[in-house]
């Protein structure tokens, strides 16, 4: 007899689940892409082991998204203030939970070869890694599976981007209260499976030990609850993911879990010069120097065909004609820029913006092509959501969390230099800086 | 615009909104700027659609967290159950300092958002920013009924006579302007 229900081994959460309409959608054609492009991007090049790709990442977020679903609609779990917003009948909870899941699982399809690594820069203006996504969950191929599921492509596009994508693509789209948590789920700042599934799942393959949390216990205590009063104004009781007392230390460890992730892996500054230097190559070697948006011309690509590239453009024959062979270097024989400058606090002090204003300066006195400036601040809110106490009142997480309230925010600039005009850079660095910097400051 | 004259024309605001009295959290100063930016022409350049407590823009909230970042906002918790304040800090002054043309262009509009918008509360500043929304960006020639309808229609919690309030004390603050 056929199997109904089919299990899949994974190094983090030991089995991911799904039937066989779901393995329909797991075998076509935009999800099995996802085999060929990196987690990480060029990762791997600092952290050896860091060569997982999004294909396990999507299946993860699939399985946690299911597993949060099942606790916050529990009916045990559900404040009886804010259970309007659910659906009543058994078959729209069934309907939703299928929706949730197939979003989880089709959320990272848009994403271009290696992944973030210089996604902006190569798209023409209005598009990126979301829009393609929400492109491909209405392309016919993947049209035919919703069909069979008897599930809406739009419901699932818009969980899987989330609502502020989903108004840049269609502005006549809105959220209600429960397709707002659903999205939440899965992209949201705070307990979005997503980043739980890449922060286990990145720090496992890369051997570090600071993105391990207790998603169990975090998972348990999820729930869906009423946002706690922001002033002494009654609370106006839109629901948000919260979670019970229970569970304030495992979200705890999961928000130090995203700041120590970031701040020594994601922002790793070697890390960060190979996304620039793979995007030199890209702007060289793309028609145009942009990527392709249609969804064939998309699904062709993958990091292999760009590595493949870059090999090519290496062992030519003529590579010392070939403008694309140098620029290939930099990423295949580790000749990649080095660190010039990073952002002090003190230097933030006296000027916000101090590695632009050292990079323009920089530009001025260096050839410009021999310098790259690289600026990153965190994305989302403050960690401040619903807890509901052990009698039943809903606070908000900073007024009882001091690990929370004082969690640093992630913020790195900075500059890079060839080899070649190392020495030489940080020379005229270190006797100009504090003057660009008040400069630029004042 | 570059980055930092936004950054210190949303310092203003929010270190007049936190001087004039306003709790200043997050949601306050979101809903601050839609007013300021929609309704006073405030050139901050955020785009907002309908979300949490209404008029939303995740671009701001971003914008906020790189404010804290760069020390210009701190997070101030308050007593338990409140959410946190956003306190601006002294070190804002440079911006201030640095941008003064570009914040004496805008002083009044600044002015004028905050005295409207500090003293009031997190529903109020709902209602009243959602009812701007309805207004300006989607039924701009309906009846301030049916204005208070679609309000509801989005915020089912906001009772009919607080609706059509809103909508009133914004299609005022509109024919005054």
């Amino acid at each position: 007899m056929a199997k109904s229900f089919h299990e899949i081994r994974d190094p983090i959460h030991v089995f991911v689940r799904l039937d066989s309409e779901e393995r329909r959608v797991l075998d076509s054609r935009p999800f099995q892409r996802l085999r060929s492009i990196h987690q990480l991007a060029l990762t791997y090049l600092v952290y050896p082991g860091a060569t997982h790709k999004r294909f396990e990442h999507s299946l993860g977020v699939m399985e946690l998204a299911g597993r949060v679903y099942d606790v916050v609609t529990d009916a045990n779990n559900i404040e009886r203030s804010i259970e309007d917003i659910l659906p009543n009948e058994g078959h729209m909870r069934h309907y939703w939970r299928q929706v949730l899941r197939m979003a989880a699982l089709c959320h990272d399809i848009g994403h271009l070869p290696f992944s973030h690594g210089a996604e902006k820069e190569l798209l023409p203006a209005g598009w990126n890694h979301e829009r393609l996504t929400w492109d491909l969950i209405f392309c016919p191929e993947m049209a035919g599976y919703w069909q069979e599921m008897k599930v809406q492509a739009l419901d699932i596009a818009k969980l899987a981007v989330g609502p502020k994508k989903a108004a840049e693509f269609d502005t006549k789209v809105t959220f209600t209260a429960w397709e707002a948590i659903l999205s939440e789920i899965i992209v949201g700042d705070a307990f979005g499976v997503d980043r739980m599934d890449y922060l286990l799942r990145d720090s496992y393959h890369a051997g570090v030990t600071y993105g391990r949390f207790d998603h169990y216990r975090l998972i348990d205590t999820l729930r869906i609850l009423p946002a706690p009063p922001s002033d002494t104004a009654e609370s106006t009781n839109e629901p948000a993911l919260g979670v019970d007392i229970g569970g304030i230390q495992s979200s705890e460890a999961l928000l130090l879990a995203r700041y120590l992730m970031y701040s020594q892996m994601y922002m790793h500054h070697v890390r960060r010069i190979y996304d620039k230097h793979l995007q030199d190559f890209l702007s060289a070697w793309l028609p145009d120097g942009k990527f392709p948006t249609d969804v064939d011309s998309h699904l062709a690509l993958t990091d292999n065909e760009v590595t493949a590239a870059m090999l090519t453009a290496l062992r030519s024959k003529k590579a010392g004609e070939d403008p694309l062979s140098p620029l290939a270097k930099r990423v295949l024989c580790r000749s990649h820029f080095r660190l010039l400058y990073a952002r002090s606090p003190d230097d933030v002090k006296i000027n916000p913006e101090s590695g632009e204003a050292l990079y323009k300066a920089a530009q001025k006195e260096f050839p410009s092509d021999l310098i790259r400036h690289d600026r990153y601040s965190q994305k989302g809110g403050s960690p401040d959501f619903p807890v509901r106490m052990h009698d039943g009142r809903i606070v908000s997480s900073i007024s009882l969390s001091d690990t929370l309230a004082r969690l640093p925010v992630v913020s790195t600039d900075y500059i890079f230099a060839d080899k070649q005009i190392l020495s030489k850079a940080d020379a005229w660095l270190q006797s100009s800086k504090a003057a660009i910097i008040s400069e630029g400051g004042e | 615009m570059e980055r930092l004259e936004r950054t210190a024309l949303l310092f203003e605001l929010a270190k007049q909104l936190h001087e004039k009295g306003s709790w200043c959290g997050e949601t306050h100063l979101q809903k601050a700027a839609y007013w300021a930016e929609e309704l006073r022409s405030l050139p901050l350049g955020f785009q907002f659609i309908l979300y949490k407590h209404g008029p939303f823009s995740f671009d701001l909230r971003d914008e906020l967290t790189s404010m804290r970042a760069d020390g210009l906002l701190e997070l101030s918790p308050n007593t338990q159950p409140y959410g946190p304040t956003l306190r601006p800090s002294d070190r804002g002054d440079i911006l201030l300092k640095r941008y003064r043309d570009i914040l004496a262009q805008f002083a009044d509009t600044i002015t004028r958002a905050a005295n409207e918008l500090a003293n009031k509360n997190v529903s109020e500043l709902e209602r009243l920013t959602t009812a701007l929304y309805v207004t300006k960006r989607e039924m701009p020639q309906d009846t301030a009924e049916k204005r208070a309808e679609r309000i509801r229609q989005i915020k089912p919690h906001i009772p009919f006579d607080k609706a059509l309030q809103a909508i009133d004390a914004v299609d005022r603050v509109i024919s005054d302007r």
